[in-house]
């Protein structure tokens, strides 16, 4: 055959009148392929997010903790932190851990149970990007967090100018003192921090405007393991229950009384009145008057919406302020949430996802508390309707300018496809990105990025908590994503650093602080020659389950001339300060700027 | 048989048919499982026809194996392309299923078709709301606009309607249709939260918190004649419960208990069917009926906290105070948390007189559940009751720090403080500002009452008589019953100082 073949070859080249023309054909012929080939016809874009966590270190895995009875805090967790605990100006992380909630189980579990604290040694070489090299850095940092992990938060309650850490656990929680010699000391009982019941999450706020970080429990419903309700699929097949099946659990909130210690305030405050089934929280002034406000997503429960009375007690109006329900008056299954302002027009819009079958639903702030289902317009609904949402943010990840959106997916009731082709887990999804266009059409619309995305985006999986960052200090927005019973994600973003940028980490040195402290709350309005002005807020909480990057990055698109940056300090008082360098971080601190407030006073 | 062997076998009968990704169906109900099976097996062994595959996708629809349904009712439109009802059922499944670009085509060239009135009308309205879940406005307005023009989808399309044009912010055409949608069906209560926004955006703030104050959970779908069938074509008791207890959440109870009837006739010794037929023929008004089930059902499960909390609650209601008592003592060893069982326990234990035993319910109550309205206030009444009334006041004191805006606490502590029989805890004042601060918040005979005998306690007895006086004009409507008793108060403020003992 090989011989045959041969012969052919050289019948064929004697019809050619000589050996330079073959060649040049043959030049031809292949130069050809090349241009049409597919891959320079189609060539693929290189993926906007890569998966680096196992190259650069972060090695953990979520474990549901499985056991086939279906206990229904099985499919909820967990969540992740991205915070600077050691204060070296790059991100560590802290991911809670699940595990098996059997019968007898407790007394079987060892240091693989807990959550796990890595330290980020970033690697900076000159000429070359940052590498951050992730250690776990777990039992020498004396965190035991051994409990069920479902959420955490990050805040420094004690203004000693070093992040600590809340863990909010199916059980009791913890708060952990980072003591700033890189160990930290479990003071939940001392600071009376604890809640021993179902806790989805957790937030950091100051909510009376005092100088301390007042603490938002976040409660979800009452399910005993020992009493486990039986649930099925609609088509009779077993499966995991949802929230109606159990008695919703009102918050906590804590004030802090500045001296190490909390105080229980859920009922004088309103808080601890309303029971809620809440999986997502944010403290967010929403009404525009100064003073934070909670926005609490309920799982297939009426949203709330707490407004602040300024006086720590709050008024809940979420189905007057239009973000309780739909628009059809419909509550939704509300997981994860994301405030930000999309539209560019200053105030913060908040973007919540839910379960399949319900599209992930987009609320714009009118102004003054009142928000309005834009779903059907901005190209987020239908999209959102085969996929069950946890994890989000508005992220500029290509930093143009405008907020584009995360939405990490993994369903909760079991998908029968992927049943019968044997996955004994099969509730996974794909998780998606979406660009903001509206810059091209106005108002808040978006359109889904396609494959470009990245296979690490793409492929799919049980997505839960996920928390947002500038990981490798570059300049764009990266994220860790906690997938249950999968290794964990750090999509790398390849993209937005190469848009010019603006870092901003802003501090203060509130009462009783013996260091700064990120002032979370904190909003900033960055003003740009022949641009409309950016607005965007410090803040860690939001997502699902998660806390994040406390600093501000601010894409500058095509226009980076920045004339100016105003912030609006969590007390209200708001100062400008000039133009920051660009394509670095810079630290705001409180009462260096030109002081803006208007005669009266703040807000 | 396995399904592999079926699709092999169906794609030797049938060239023209696609394959269809059959469901597992291991896991599922015996019966549920047995139903589908026997359909395809049924299909596998006659020859392939448009009906066949439609049966066996109204069943997986059913069931919602979406995927699968897709499948089937694809084959039986490409066997009976001029069937309408094929390429609705098509599009219905990719709807369910999120594939709503194919949905769209299915319905646009269903509606190329023709059909009866009733299922064109059924289109439209799916492909209206596909259409406003895509943002597609003008469209989703196109075929809502014919789907209108038919009564008996008009409320739906009307209500759809309403939120396309939230959706353009057009506020007066939303509330003109979603005005329209609740005149035709006012059951559909959750249609006042649209309609609220509409006039929210409108400016009229208090027309929209009324409309606020009556929204609920009811719903409101379109008639479809294709696929209103689907649902009765599931089987098994577990579907049946479901299907009871979304009915329930709707406030659909009669429809809820004919759900839990099937589930017991599929199996009736579910007890969780029929716990929950107990607790919607007592939410439908069937006391008896009730009381019927959730008696069985404790003979099945003895310890089933449910049933024990509903029948104590039922019996509690009717009067029967010492089998209520028995009934929440075992609903509180089931469950030693559950605040609400104990407030009601401690409820039957005073109305029975057992004061101590009631205290100490309701103190349990209280620490389970610091915000409960009702157990403070039934903490303080058993105290009165007790003759601890400084304690009481304190107890109320202590509740209405943590509930400031508490209505029913104020106005029972404004009571204590304007009328308790030892003079020491009174304060008339107090009692007053308290009185005052209910009245404003709720005008009401009782509560015009409670600031009489306010005035009264202070020895203003003219100013006592002026309120007493709005209580029984207000009582004649409110309750007659005591229009006797507040005026021989009256009566007694008329004879001036003092007019209280």
């Amino acid at each position: 055959m090989a011989e045959n073949r041969d012969s052919k070859d050289i019948k064929d080249t004697r019809d050619f009148k000589d050996r330079k023309d073959f060649l040049s054909l043959v030049f031809l012929m292949s130069f050809m392929s090349l241009l049409f080939s597919p891959s320079t016809i189609n060539a693929a874009p290189p993926d906007l997010f890569v998966d680096r966590a196992k190259e650069w270190g972060l090695v953990f895995t979520y474990s549901s903790g499985r056991t086939g009875e279906f206990y229904f805090p099985e499919i909820m967790g967990g969540g992740v932190a991205l915070f600077d605990y050691d204060n070296d100006g790059d991100l560590d992380v802290f991911v809670v851990q699940g595990h098996s909630l059997a019968p007898g189980a407790a007394g079987k579990l060892g240091p693989e149970s807990w959550g796990r604290l890595f330290r980020n040694d970033l690697i900076t070489k000159q000429g070359r990007n940052p590498t951050p090299r992730f250690v776990d850095v777990t039992e020498s940092s004396g965190i035991r967090a051994s409990g069920f992990g479902m959420g955490v938060a990050t805040g420094d309650y004690d203004n000693d100018g070093w992040m600590d850490l809340y863990i909010a656990n199916y059980g009791s929680n913890q708060l952990w003192h980072n003591n700033g010699d890189g160990t930290f000391t479990d003071v939940t009982a001392a600071a009376g921090a604890d809640d021993p019941r179902w806790s989805a999450g957790a937030t950091f706020a100051d909510l009376d405007r005092d100088g301390w970080l007042d603490l938002f429990v976040l409660n979800y419903v009452d399910s005993s393991i020992q009493k486990n309700v039986v649930c099925y699929a609609p088509n009779s097949r077993r499966d995991y229950c949802g929230p109606q099946a159990f008695p919703p659990v009102p918050s906590r909130l804590l004030r802090n009384r500045g001296n190490g210690t909390f105080e229980d305030v859920s009922i004088k405050s309103g808080i601890g009145r309303k029971a809620g089934p809440g999986l997502g929280v944010v403290a967010d002034d929403l009404d525009g008057d100064g003073w934070p406000d909670l926005f609490v997503a309920n799982d297939g429960s009426p949203s709330f919406l707490w407004l602040n009375q300024k006086n720590l007690t709050f008024k809940e109006d979420g189905l007057l302020a239009g973000v309780a329900v739909n628009a059809a008056g419909k509550p939704e299954a509300g997981m994860g949430i994301a405030a930000g302002d999309c539209d560019g027009d200053g105030d913060d819009d908040l973007f919540i996802t839910h379960l399949t079958g319900e599209t992930n639903t987009l609320y714009l702030n009118q102004g003054g508390g009142v928000f309005e289902d834009a779903t059907a317009r901005s190209g987020l609904g239908a999209p959102s309707l085969p996929y069950t949402g946890f994890g989000t943010a508005w992220i500029d990840f290509d930093n143009d300018g405008w907020l584009d959106l995360a939405a990490f997916n993994g369903a909760v009731n079991l998908n029968g496809a992927q049943w019968a082709k044997g996955d004994l887990f099969p509730y996974a999804q794909p998780d998606q990105l979406f660009r903001n266009i509206s810059s091209k059409s106005g108002g808040c619309r978006f359109v889904e990025v396609g494959p470009e995305a990245g296979v690490a985006f793409r492929t799919p999986r049980v997505s839960r908590g996920a928390a947002f960052g500038d990981v490798d200090n570059d300049g764009d927005t990266d994220i860790v994503v906690v997938d249950t019973d999968s290794p964990v994600r750090l999509l790398v973003n390849e993209t937005g650093s190469r848009r010019p940028w603006l870092g901003l980490r802003l501090v203060g040195k509130p009462a009783g602080t013996k260091g700064e402290r990120d002032l979370l709350g904190a909003r900033v309005e960055v003003l740009r020659k022949g641009a409309t002005p950016l607005w965007r807020r410090a803040a860690t909480d939001g997502s699902y389950a998660s806390a994040s990057d406390p600093r501000v990055l601010v894409g500058l698109g095509d226009v980076p001339d920045v004339t100016e940056v105003r912030v609006v300090w969590p007390d209200g008082v708001t100062e400008s300060f000039p133009p920051p360098p660009l394509r670095t971080y810079t630290k705001l601190l409180r009462g260096t700027g030109k002081a803006l407030t208007p005669p009266g006073g703040p807000k | 048989m396995r399904p592999a062997g079926l699709l092999l076998a169906l794609l030797l009968a049938t060239p023209e048919a696609g394959p269809v990704r059959f469901p597992d169906l291991s896991g599922l109900e015996s019966a549920v499982a047995g139903q589908l099976g026997e359909m395809q097996r049924l299909l596998a062994t006659q020859a392939a026809n448009a009906g066949s595959y439609g049966d066996l996708g109204q069943a997986y629809l059913a069931y919602s194996f979406n995927d699968a349904a897709v499948d089937c009712f694809q084959n039986a439109s490409r066997l009976d392309p001029r069937n309408f009802r094929w390429l609705h059922l098509l599009g219905a499944a990719q709807q369910a299923a999120g594939r709503l670009d194919e949905a769209v085509t299915a319905f646009e060239k269903a509606l190329t078709l023709s059909s009866p009135p009733a299922e064109t009308a059924a289109a439209n309205v799916h492909l209206g709301e596909i259409r406003l879940l895509q943002g597609r406005l003008d469209d989703a307005e196109a075929a809502l606009r014919k789907a209108v023009a038919f009564p008996p989808t008009a409320a739906a399309a009307h209500s759809l309607l309403g939120q396309v044009a939230l959706a353009r912010r057009d506020f007066h055409a939303a509330a003109e249709h979603l005005e329209a949608a609740l005149a035709a069906v006012p059951e559909a209560s959750r249609l006042h939260v649209p309609l609220a926004m509409a006039y929210r955006g409108l400016g009229d703030r208090a027309k929209a918190e009324e409309h606020l104050a009556k929204a609920g959970a009811v719903g409101l779908r379109a008639p479809d004649p294709l696929l209103d069938g689907v649902a009765s074509l599931r089987v098994g008791e577990r579907v049946a419960v479901m299907r009871g207890r979304v009915a329930a959440q709707a406030g659909r109870y009669q429809d809820a208990a004919e759900e839990f009837r099937r589930a017991l006739a599929v199996r009736p010794e579910s007890v969780e069917a029929r716990v929950n037929l107990g607790s919607v023929l007592a939410l439908a008004g069937d006391r008896s009926g009730a009381t019927e089930q959730l008696k069985e059902a404790l003979r099945l499960d003895p310890g089933n906290v449910t049933a024990h909390f509903n029948l104590g609650s039922l019996l509690a209601d009717g009067g029967v105070q010492e089998e209520a008592r028995a009934h929440f003592e075992a609903a509180i060893v089931g469950r030693p948390d559950d605040a609400e069982a104990r407030r009601l326990l401690a409820k039957v234990l005073r109305d029975g007189g057992q004061l101590p035993a009631a205290l100490a319910q309701y103190r349990r109550a209280v620490e389970l559940a610091p915000g409960d309205e009702a157990a403070r206030l039934g903490e303080a009444e058993t105290l009165v009751r007790m003759g601890r009334f400084a304690e009481a006041r304190n107890r109320l004191d202590e509740a209405l720090g943590l509930m400031p805006g508490s209505g029913l606490l104020t106005h029972a502590q404004a009571r204590l403080l304007a009328a308790c029989p030892e003079r020491a805890v009174r304060d008339g004042e107090r009692a007053l500002e308290l009185a005052r601060g209910v009245w404003q918040a709720q005008p009401s005979a009782p509560h015009a009452e409670t600031v009489a005998l306010a005035f009264a306690e202070m020895g203003r007895c003219d100013e006592a008589a002026i309120w007493q006086r709005t209580a029984v004009d207000r009582a004649r409507s409110e309750s007659p019953a005591r229009l006797g008793e507040l005026n021989r108060a009256l009566a007694a403020y008329d004879k001036g100082a003092p007019c209280r003992p």
